[in-house]
């Protein structure tokens, strides 16, 4: 489903050139379960955003379903993001402001092309999943880690992604919750068909997935260290 | 349906936002509402002045013909313009002996002198500030007064130097119960005594409904010491003989005085001077006005700029979860320009307040232009105002906002 040709990501800390991700070569197959293992500053967070679209690559390819993206304009890849790719991150990243139940609908706002479905009825559905549906008129800081959670990961869901991208989504919770979260992350890939790539510097995590990819100095390596 | 839906989740957002931090948005309208309400109040105010003086001069009858002192349309418009405040001041003094060769020789069909004094008349135990007007007979016709009760004076009157007064419906009706239980009495004017024979219809024009017109020649002695006339008017019943009485009336004065000390000019002529001056006044003001709106116009930039470091974070999750740059661009323009929206409605409605208090002295009025303009000028501040916050939110990079504490 996605390929990665020789992708390199570079910035600059004043002077000196980083090489954040260095000519990553890799293959994501449809309904694949995915570890990436690394330490921190290893650039596994770089090459999650590559491959969630949120960043383009200083060189190299991005080819997702046969299709070069790595030059697309950024109309262009804001819209594959919002219809292919569900973010979740460790720190959540729900707006404050708007409730649960708005936070879930986000991303519907920024369909351009209209949608297949009814925005409120999967938003509900959702929540009910995830046994949050009795929070939706809540504010995020007013639930605890575990419900923000689960409240990202519908929101990841909502425009039925194709690939789900988990960035230590379990940093911020309990071991307990942390595990109920990777629970529902392995269920939504055995139940939905999503695949789901879990960023994560832990091995017991990483040790759920079906297939892990270690990363260390921006280069993919043969086994974690 | 789907744009709707995006523009209600704009506005929504924004005024969520404006909800959580009321006194901030309250503040940053104040700017703009302030500037609004100054630009508006001066449109009325002009436009009120302009319409003051446009009944004024048309309270006189047409084909009105009007000499006074100074010049107001010397050879070039700026020096007229210029001169106009001292034309009043300086120039010719009209006595009677203008009068009269005027009557002789200018085929007009009325020649009225005018004095003027704002004076304290009082009667019936009562003092009313009003207008002393020293004419003659023909000022009735001329002036448009139609009688109320009694009479006007005659021309015997005049040449009598009978001490008889016509009162505006104002002033009699200040001095007395009903403006008709004046016939018959005395009021007094300084040092004069004149017995009321008359009072005129109102007529809608403060001063004249607030004078007292008597014979001219009862003037002269303590009131009018000089025996001058503030103004001169000539009358004619046919419009094509405006242009030679001007030529005649010229030629008579210039034998007297020099150019530059009196004007003849047409009641149409004068308007447009008048409204030429009025224009620059205006604009003059209105240029005034709108500094405090650009400055309203900064406040708003200044918090834009707030909001956008504020919610960098959601930037970044806005971005993650497909909003383009474009989307993020309108989201925070959308929220500038309601502020100054919403800061222009308020300096509309104080405005309208105000004027609909002053109404009751000042014929100012708000019209749709005002309205027009105060929408367009604040959503146009917002937009200039709101685009360079906009953009540096529209610019971040997802992943720097994202990370952003």
């Amino acid at each position: 489903m996605i390929k990665l040709e020789n992708v390199c990501k570079s910035y600059f800390l004043g002077e000196e050139e980083v090489k954040a991700v260095d000519s990553v070569s890799l293959q994501i197959k449809e309904k694949e379960f995915i570890g990436i293992q690394g330490s921190s500053g290893s650039g596994k967070s770089t090459l999650m955003y590559l491959i969630g679209l949120l960043e383009t690559p200083t060189s190299g390819k991005i080819i997702l379903e046969g299709k070069d993206v790595s030059k697309l304009s950024d109309d262009d890849l804001s819209k594959i993001r919002n219809r292919k790719v569900g973010f979740v991150f460790q720190s959540f990243n729900l707006i404050n402001r708007f409730t649960v139940f708005e936070n879930v609908l986000l991303p519907t706002k920024y369909a351009k092309s209209g949608l297949d479905f009814d925005p409120v009825k999967s938003a509900e559905e959702l929540l009910k999943r995830f046994g949050i549906y009795d929070r939706r008129n809540f504010f995020p800081n007013k639930i605890s880690g575990g419900q923000q959670q689960r409240v990202s990961i519908a929101r990841a869901l909502i425009m039925k992604p194709k690939i789900i991208l988990a960035d230590e989504p379990t940093g911020n919770l309990d071991s307990k919750t942390g595990d109920e979260i990777i629970n529902i992350l392995e269920d939504l890939n055995k139940d939905l068909g999503v695949t789901v790539i879990i960023v994560t510097h832990e091995s017991e995590i990483a040790k759920k997935t079906k297939r892990k990819i270690y990363i260390k100095d921006g280069r993919l390596a043969e086994k974690y260290l | 349906m789907k744009i709707q839906n995006g523009y209600i989740h704009l506005a929504k957002s924004a005024l969520e936002d404006f909800r959580r931090n009321k006194v901030r948005t309250f503040l940053t309208s104040l700017g703009i509402m302030i500037g609004v309400l100054s630009v508006v109040l001066l449109i009325s105010l002009g436009l009120g002045l302009k319409n003051y003086l446009k009944q004024q001069f048309e309270s006189l009858g047409a084909n009105l013909i009007i000499i006074f002192p100074g010049n107001i349309s010397s050879s070039e418009e700026g020096g007229g313009l210029a001169n106009f405040g001292a034309g009043f001041a300086g120039g010719a003094n009209f006595d009677e002996r203008d009068y009269e060769s005027l009557k002789r020789s200018v085929e007009a069909d009325y020649v009225v002198p005018l004095f003027m004094k704002s004076s304290v008349v009082e009667s019936n135990g009562k003092r009313k500030l009003g207008y002393l007007m020293g004419s003659n007979e023909e000022s009735f016709k001329i002036l448009n007064l139609e009688i109320l009760a009694g009479d006007f004076f005659l021309k015997g009157d005049v040449s009598a130097r009978a001490k008889k007064a016509v009162l505006g419906y104002n002033l009699a009706d200040a001095l007395y119960e009903k403006p008709e239980d004046a016939i018959g009495k005395t009021i007094r004017v300084a040092d004069q005594r004149f017995k009321v024979i008359g009072v005129y219809k109102k007529k809608g024009d403060r001063e004249q409904d607030g004078a007292a017109v008597v014979p001219y020649r009862s003037t002269f002695g303590t009131l009018n010491p000089d025996k001058t006339f503030f103004t001169i008017y000539l009358g004619t019943i046919n419009e094509d003989k405006v242009e030679s009485i001007k030529i005649q009336a010229k030629e008579v004065l210039l034998k007297r005085y020099k150019a530059d000390d009196f004007t003849v000019t047409e009641q149409s002529e004068l308007l447009s001077t008048v409204n030429q001056i009025f224009n620059i006044v205006n604009g003059v003001l209105v240029a005034i006005g709108s500094i405090s709106l650009i400055v309203g116009g900064i406040g708003i930039m200044n918090i834009m700029y707030a909001t956008v470091t504020e919610r960098t974070k959601e930037v970044g999750i806005r971005r993650a979860v497909g909003a383009t740059q474009k989307d993020i661009l309108k989201q925070f323009l959308t929220e500038a320009v309601m502020l100054s929206v919403f800061g222009g409605l308020l300096g509309l409605i104080l405005s309208s307040l105000i004027v609909l208090g002053i109404r009751v002295f000042f014929p100012a009025s708000i019209n749709l232009f005002s309205v027009v303009i105060t929408l367009v000028i604040s959503s146009g501040i917002g937009i200039f105002f709101g685009v360079f916050p906009a953009r540096r939110a529209a610019k971040l990079s997802p992943i720097e906002a994202i990370r952003y504490e």
